[in-house]
């Protein structure tokens, strides 16, 4: 119950910030002093053409009232114009891109599992990665591995995602033609194509985002290793993989598994970078171009989708955290 | 909005959508362009510049074949292939799928207008403010249905749709009797265009107008099947009078095209119609693309891509003769200007000024050097018919700065700090303005703007600047499109692209005689006289027609630019064998 509880609270201060989120981006938004409706009046575009596009976008209104109606369209859906042509935007509307004709909810229906197929696969190869070579280099501690493991941890922390990423394109797939160079199969048309064009983004962002992950499980393993518990475990003549693995890695895991949390969804809203130099149109690549293209509607739903997905993930981590360490209740 | 706004993407039929880079990641992906190709060469990030070693104009001699797949790499997330939001241009991608009524044909470098679904180029009658055109027997549709007039006429009626805006709108403000009218769902027709038979269709303009025949040429004289068109995503999966249909859309993937098996050649013309299956693969990072194209990796041999060459790829493959010899640079193309705000700048010392202080030679150095254009005189671009050219100041190309003191000095006044828009890829070349400036005495300070946020503050009604650099290819070849839209006092700010906010009668009456004069020799001389005119105001400092550099596959044949547009036409390109 304690539990339930604990979720409701988060789910409704989640929902408040969600909402201060979507004001403050039209707030953000309208201190421009732009029209959108110019961008969709046509060319050339006359006082009474850019009237009746206004009009029909909702741009005529001043900010609050179109605040509203998009707050309002979420729950209740959406409807641009009259008549045969007119624009339904169902519920839930996350509003409607008159620059991609469709309502934002297909857009990151269609969007997100590119994204979420990067993301997810990176993270799990990172979390791997990045867990096993910090063990690997806190066990080994001041020997040569260890000093090899944290130079190329620097090496991955300081790469740009990109740089990495258009290089590992020259090599494997201009060079050594092993990989395509890019763009999205998705997994339910080819579920092998699927799998080749997201191998190399895989290990690329894999790579650069586990440097950081085998730092901090080594300073955590480090420290854990160093106390009293450990030393108590050892002397009852445990192996030293018990040790480890059970006792000392469990209790390290819990920064990661914070750390992990955020990465990962903040990756899933929107791998920019990674998307751009693989050609992948994701979340990011959404993001990126409703944002140079003023395309409002489009920049308030998949900042507020994202910024769900953060909130979602962060929870997820602290429940989690109860499972990790029986000490950490929730709601305390 | 400058022409790179715009036209980088009416190559694919999409309005008003720009290429997806934020100024930071922009930045970030030239430095990296230019890391890998190992050279530091400047050249401006639209791609602009010219090959020494590739043949101008004209890609390798080899005849295609009929056959193949064709691939064309966009970084465009979507394409929509709607005829009443495109402002594409009829030789690009809408050309590949909707006929108009009349089209252009590009031949030994000359763009012409020729009848496409039409039999002429249209008859005017009352001084050419009714225009007729028949169509040609045996048309039909991509759904086997056959098209008649009245289905022309749908499409034009369509574009009046509150629902269906964004595209080219020359004939909503000519036809007559379209001010209220709001497209035929509602059950009303426009009665300005006639359609006494299935074959005949009459239009009645506002007043005489010459140009018609280019305007019958546009996007949105494309046949809809009357009553098919009133969804929104209507442009995904268009009914097609071209050579070839839409098999798939998958936005942000990939846009199929296919034969359509009832476009006859021999009603047609200008399409070659040479591949057998067009694909668009979307959302591709140019410097990849070009990368590809280049090594021939990955499908690169059969593919062109749909922007300019990307800088350091330009650089890269202009060292290397393997590759140089796979692009395409066209003649003079757009306009690039400094657009003087004239109801800022309301002295006309200052704005002569500001044209002698002008360092031409320092733009050009930073836009990339000889390569990336020609001196601009004129405001009619090179290619138009009409244009004449001269030089009315003969300002030396590196500026006169002390002739702009004096011309100050002379007049009694002080320029205060000028504001400088610009969109991102201008940098280099707005601190080279800025510098030239300066030295006689004006300081300009430059404001970057992301491409949205500029389009809109140079074509809004407040016009909070005082100088920007823009550029501008008219949307067909004829001075009307070339000076209207960027002198006319009727294109003041409300998303239109009169950015020196220049209004003046005399100008605005010698335009409507030329618009409204049907013989298009005088109509020319008429034209070529408004440009003079303009000058003596200054409203604007030409600076160079820019050169715009593709690049295609070495399978790739029939990749070919004329004079206008400043773009390969994709209505002749095929393979060739392996």
């Amino acid at each position: 119950m304690r539990m339930f509880d604990y979720i409701l609270r988060r789910l409704i201060s989640s929902l408040l910030v969600i909402l201060i989120i979507a004001v403050t981006l039209f707030l953000i938004f309208y201190m421009f002093p732009s029209n959108p409706a110019q961008l969709s009046c046509g060319k050339p575009c006359s006082p009474e053409q850019l009237r009746r596009v206004s009009a029909f976008m909702g741009t005529d209104q001043p900010w609050y009232a179109q605040l509203g109606a998009y707050l309002l369209g979420i729950f209740a859906g959406r409807t641009f114009g009259t008549g045969a042509s007119a624009v339904v935007c169902a519920a839930p509307c996350l509003g409607y891109s008159f620059r991609l004709n469709e309502p934002v909810t297909t857009l990151i229906a269609e969007r997100f599992p590119v994204t979420a197929s990067i993301a997810v696969g990176a993270a799990v190869l990172w979390i791997i990665i990045g867990v096993g070579t910090g063990v690997l280099a806190a066990v080994k501690r001041n020997t040569w591995v260890d000093r090899l493991l944290m130079a190329l941890s620097a090496i991955g922390i300081s790469s740009p995602s990109y740089l990495i990423g258009l290089l590992a394109i020259i090599v494997f797939a201009f060079e050594l033609p092993v990989f395509p160079s890019g763009g999205y199969v998705p997994f339910s048309r080819n579920p092998a194509g699927w799998f080749s064009h997201l191998l190399l983004p895989w290990l690329v962002l894999a790579l650069i985002n586990a440097a950081s992950y085998t730092r901090i499980t080594r300073t955590q393993m480090i420290g854990e290793m160093e106390q009293d518990y450990i030393r108590t475990e050892r002397s009852k003549g445990a192996p030293e993989s018990v040790v480890v693995g059970r006792h000392a890695l469990r209790n390290a895991l819990l920064p990661v598994m914070t750390m992990f949390g955020l990465d990962l969804g903040s990756l899933l809203g929107g791998a920019v970078l990674t998307e751009r130099v693989f050609s992948m149109q994701g979340l990011g690549m959404l993001l990126l171009d409703s944002v140079t293209n003023l395309d409002l509607q489009v920049l308030v739903g998949s900042t507020l989708f994202a910024a769900a997905l953060v909130i979602v993930a962060n929870l997820v981590v602290d429940i989690c955290y109860s499972f990790l360490d029986p000490r950490v209740t929730v709601g305390r | 909005m400058a022409f790179h706004y715009f036209f980088a993407h009416r190559l694919h039929g999409k309005r008003g959508s720009v290429r997806h880079a934020s100024v930071a990641l922009a930045t970030l992906f030239a430095a990296t362009a230019l890391v890998l190709s190992g050279c530091g060469s400047r050249t401006s990030q639209t791609g602009i510049g010219a090959s020494p070693s590739s043949s101008p104009n004209t890609s390798a001699s080899a005849t295609p074949m009929k056959g193949g797949t064709l691939t064309v790499l966009t970084s465009q997330s979507s394409l929509s292939l709607d005829p009443a939001t495109s402002q594409s241009l009829p030789t690009t991608t809408t050309g590949l799928v909707h006929r108009r009524l009349t089209t252009w044909k590009i031949s030994h470098g000359k763009t012409t207008v020729v009848p496409d679904l039409a039999t002429t180029t249209g008859t005017p009658s009352d001084h050419g403010a009714v225009w007729t055109f028949h169509l040609k027997k045996g048309l039909r549709f991509s759904n086997g249905k056959p098209i008649t007039s009245q289905d022309v006429k749908w499409g034009i009626e369509r574009s009046f749709s509150d629902t269906f805006t964004g595209g080219l709108s020359y004939h909503k403000q000519l036809l007559a009797g379209a001010a209220n009218y709001h497209g035929p769902f509602s059950g009303q027709q426009l009665n300005s265009i006639e359609t006494p038979n299935d074959s005949t269709i009459i239009f009645h303009l506002n007043s005489p107008f010459g140009a018609w025949p280019w305007v019958a040429s546009l996007i949105s004289f494309a046949p809809v099947p009357r009553g098919d068109g009133t969804q929104k995503s209507y442009g995904n999966h268009p009914v097609t009078s071209g050579p070839y249909q839409v098999q798939s859309n998958s936005p942000g993937r990939e846009l199929v095209l296919t034969r359509n098996p009832y476009w006859k050649a021999s009603t047609d013309s200008v399409r070659k119609a040479y591949p057998n299956r067009i694909v668009y693969r979307m959302g591709q990072d140019d410097t990849v693309a070009a990368q590809q194209i280049m090594q021939g990796v990955n499908g690169g041999d059969t593919s062109i891509l749909g922007e300019f060459v990307p800088p350091a790829q330009l650089a890269q493959a202009q060292a290397n003769p393997q590759y140089s010899q796979l692009l395409v640079t066209s003649g003079d193309g757009a306009l690039e200007y400094i657009a003087i705000n004239t109801r800022h700048i309301r002295n006309l010392a200052v704005r002569q000024a500001i044209l002698w202080a002008t360092d031409r030679a320092g733009y050009r150095t930073a836009a990339g050097g000889a390569i990336a254009g020609n001196y601009a005189t004129t405001l009619i671009t090179p290619g138009i018919a009409g244009r004449q050219k001269y030089d009315l100041y003969h300002v030396p190309t590196g500026g006169d700065p002390a002739r702009a003191r004096a011309i100050l000095k002379r007049a009694h006044v002080t320029v205060p700090t000028l504001k400088m828009v610009i969109q991102q890829n201008k940098t280099e070349q707005a601190s080279a303005i800025q510098s030239s400036l300066k030295k006689a005495g004006i300081n300009v300070r430059i404001q970057v703007l992301d491409s949205g946020v500029y389009s809109d503050t140079v074509t809004n009604n407040q016009g909070n600047y005082d100088l920007t650099i823009a550029s501008w290819q008219p949307d067909f070849p004829d001075a009307y499109a070339n000076l209207a839209p960027l002198f006319s006092s009727s294109m003041i700010g409300n998303g239109n692209q009169n950015m020196s906010r220049y209004s003046n009668r005399a100008v605005d009456a010698l335009m409507t005689q030329a618009t409204q004069t049907v013989d298009q020799k005088a109509a020319g001389k008429l034209w070529a006289q408004a440009d003079q005119r303009i000058m003596h105001d200054i409203p604007v400092v030409p600076l160079i027609y820019s050169h715009n550099t593709f690049i295609h596959g070495s399978r790739v044949a029939g990749f070919d630019i004329g004079n206008f547009p400043a773009y390969p036409d994709y209505l002749t390109m095929g393979l060739t064998r392996d």
